[in-house]
């Protein structure tokens, strides 16, 4: 668990970040968004202290970070950055191994440690344990950083901007492998992000910052459905972020049971999203579809009317 | 066999020290008008050995300083002092060795001292230009993972940082020693005894073939040394 108490950063006399307080749960993915130079990033480095904050207090599991030694805290963080920060002139291997060997493990322990978690991240030992980071594309170099960041298995992890600087299509796998890994895992994670689709698709908890301060902070579906201004509304996406909802809403939420009528042609999986339906409604011109389950079983039934809510609190919603 | 062409090197600067006296006759020809054409005031060896000598240790003692105080400006506590470092060094090559020997005699007497100094002095910048560039070439994000991750500062230094630096280091070393191999004749006029001896004598008699003795060797050790850092780098 993190808490941030009423944490202030100042550079000179210029507040980066302003009285923020934020609480992290346990096993919770904390994702912060905003515009550049928001703050996020800055109140991301203060709880490894690689900033030291000015007021406030920063606990983590209920302890001040002040009251342990720099190098103690960051070993018990795990940190992941954009530019992935890996070693050069060691390999891949050496690089995930690097807090496990700065916690002094015994060398076996540390090998099988490394084994699993590039077996973990899609790495196979074979082909890249003896690799130099020069030898990797980016998303390969990321899923490093990531192996290196969860070595020492912290409870805490630590992101800032992980997967910024990779091409879409890269970046929307490592998002499900993230949350994949997440489900398994159950780390506290803060991530940093100007991504808002990114920050919807693995958040808990959405802490959006404006100018040093958190504007509005919450569940992601608490946002979408109520944004506090217009700053929020725009960042969630404007007019968009009704189909941002229906992104994050499974369709079994929505569905009805199977009724007397012939079942529709058109078929949809239970656990995919409503803008999946909708979008599958949109292309095969139709307004219901058929829901059905991993085996291919129908369960129920969706219509267009359904879908947008025109029958909220009918069973299932 | 890496080692191959410094060993080569090294054969042909021994054979040279070892067998001046077997070409007389090749100097005879050159310097016809002398009686003497072998310097004979000392013994090659011992002016190679004594010349290789003031360049260790002047070379180390200029390793030393300038790797430290490029690493100790380059530290959030020296930052301050990242331009004064900077410009000494500069000065110290722009300082023309002759003159430093001049102004250091007063001070320290005719001998070795003097030569040392000034090859110190002269050696500083590549060692400190290039220790500064190897470190300020590391990329931020390199050293933000290693401090975030955990590193203390020592450990972010001695792994991460001067690994990364090592190769632009050893170029600046490089640079520092070749040069005062050669540099390091003018010791002679001070009275270091070295393989500018022969050149200063021969210069002072109207000699060709003493200047060309101390020469050819100098010349040889400056080669010998250098293929063996390029070696060396080649490792990096």
């Amino acid at each position: 668990m993190i808490e941030l108490f009423e944490v202030t950063k100042r550079f000179g006399s210029e507040a980066a970040v302003d009285g923020i307080s934020l609480r992290v749960e346990k096993g919770q993915l904390c994702a912060l968004v905003g515009t550049s130079g928001c703050g996020k990033s800055t109140t991301l480095r203060m709880i490894n202290r690689l900033i030291e904050h000015s007021e406030g207090e920063i606990h983590i599991d209920g302890q001040p970070v002040r009251r342990f030694k720099e190098e103690t805290l960051r070993r018990r963080i795990g940190y992941a950055i954009q530019s992935t920060g890996l070693f050069p002139h060691w390999t891949v291997e050496r690089n995930i191994g690097l807090v496990p060997r700065l916690l002094k493990w015994p060398r076996d322990r540390i090998q099988a440690r490394v084994e699993e978690l590039m077996s973990l991240l899609g790495l196979p030992m074979e082909s890249f344990a003896d690799k130099y980071p020069n030898q990797l594309s980016g998303g390969q170099a990321q899923r490093v950083g990531v192996a290196r960041a969860l070595a020492a298995d912290p409870d805490i992890l630590l992101m800032d901007e992980p997967f910024g600087a990779l091409d879409p299509i890269t970046r929307e796998t490592l998002q499900f492998e993230l949350r994949d890994l997440q489900s398994r895992l159950h780390k506290t994670i803060v991530f940093v992000t100007h991504d808002m689709d990114e920050a919807l698709r693995l958040a808990d908890h959405l802490v959006v910052m404006r100018a040093g301060r958190i504007v509005q902070q919450g569940a992601p579906l608490e946002l979408l459905r109520d944004p506090i201004d217009a700053f929020v509304e725009s960042l969630l996406g404007g007019e968009d972020r009704g189909l941002k909802e229906a992104a994050l809403t499974p369709v079994s939420h929505r569905m009805l049971p199977l009724g007397p009528h012939p079942i529709a042609q058109a078929r949809i999986h239970r656990d995919a999203s409503l803008h999946q339906a909708l979008a599958v409604m949109f292309r095969e011109h139709v307004d219901r579809l058929t829901v059905v389950d991993v085996e291919d079983m129908p369960v129920g039934e969706l219509t267009l009317r359904c879908l947008v809510g025109v029958h909220r609190g009918e069973p299932g919603a | 066999m890496r080692w191959r062409l410094p060993l080569v090197w090294l054969s042909l600067l021994l054979a040279l020290v070892l067998g001046m006296e077997q070409l007389e006759w090749l100097f005879r020809w050159i310097e016809s008008g002398s009686r003497e054409v072998i310097y004979r005031r000392a013994d090659f060896l011992t002016l190679l050995g004594r010349h290789a000598l003031v360049v260790i240790v002047a070379s180390s003692l200029a390793v030393v300083i300038g790797v430290g105080a490029a690493i100790l400006v380059t530290r959030p506590a020296g930052r301050d002092f990242l331009p004064l470092v900077a410009q000494v060094a500069s000065m110290g090559q722009t300082f023309p060795p002759v003159a430093v020997l001049a102004l250091a005699v007063p001070v320290l007497g005719f001998g070795t001292l003097p030569i040392i100094v000034a090859l110190l002095l002269y050696g500083l910048l590549p060692i400190v230009r290039n220790t500064l560039a190897g470190l300020q070439g590391i990329e931020a994000s390199v050293r933000e993972a290693a401090v975030g991750m955990g590193m203390s500062r020592y450990q972010v230094l001695r792994q991460v940082e001067l690994p990364l630096a090592a190769p632009v280091i050893l170029a600046g070393i490089r640079t520092s020693v070749t040069i005062n191999i050669a540099t390091a004749a003018i010791g002679a006029t001070v009275g270091a005894s070295n393989l500018g001896d022969p050149i200063i004598s021969g210069i002072v008699n109207g000699n060709t073939a003493y200047i060309l003795q101390g020469a050819l060797t100098i010349g040889l050790l400056a080669i010998t040394v250098d293929s063996v850092f390029e070696r060396w780098q080649r490792r990096h």
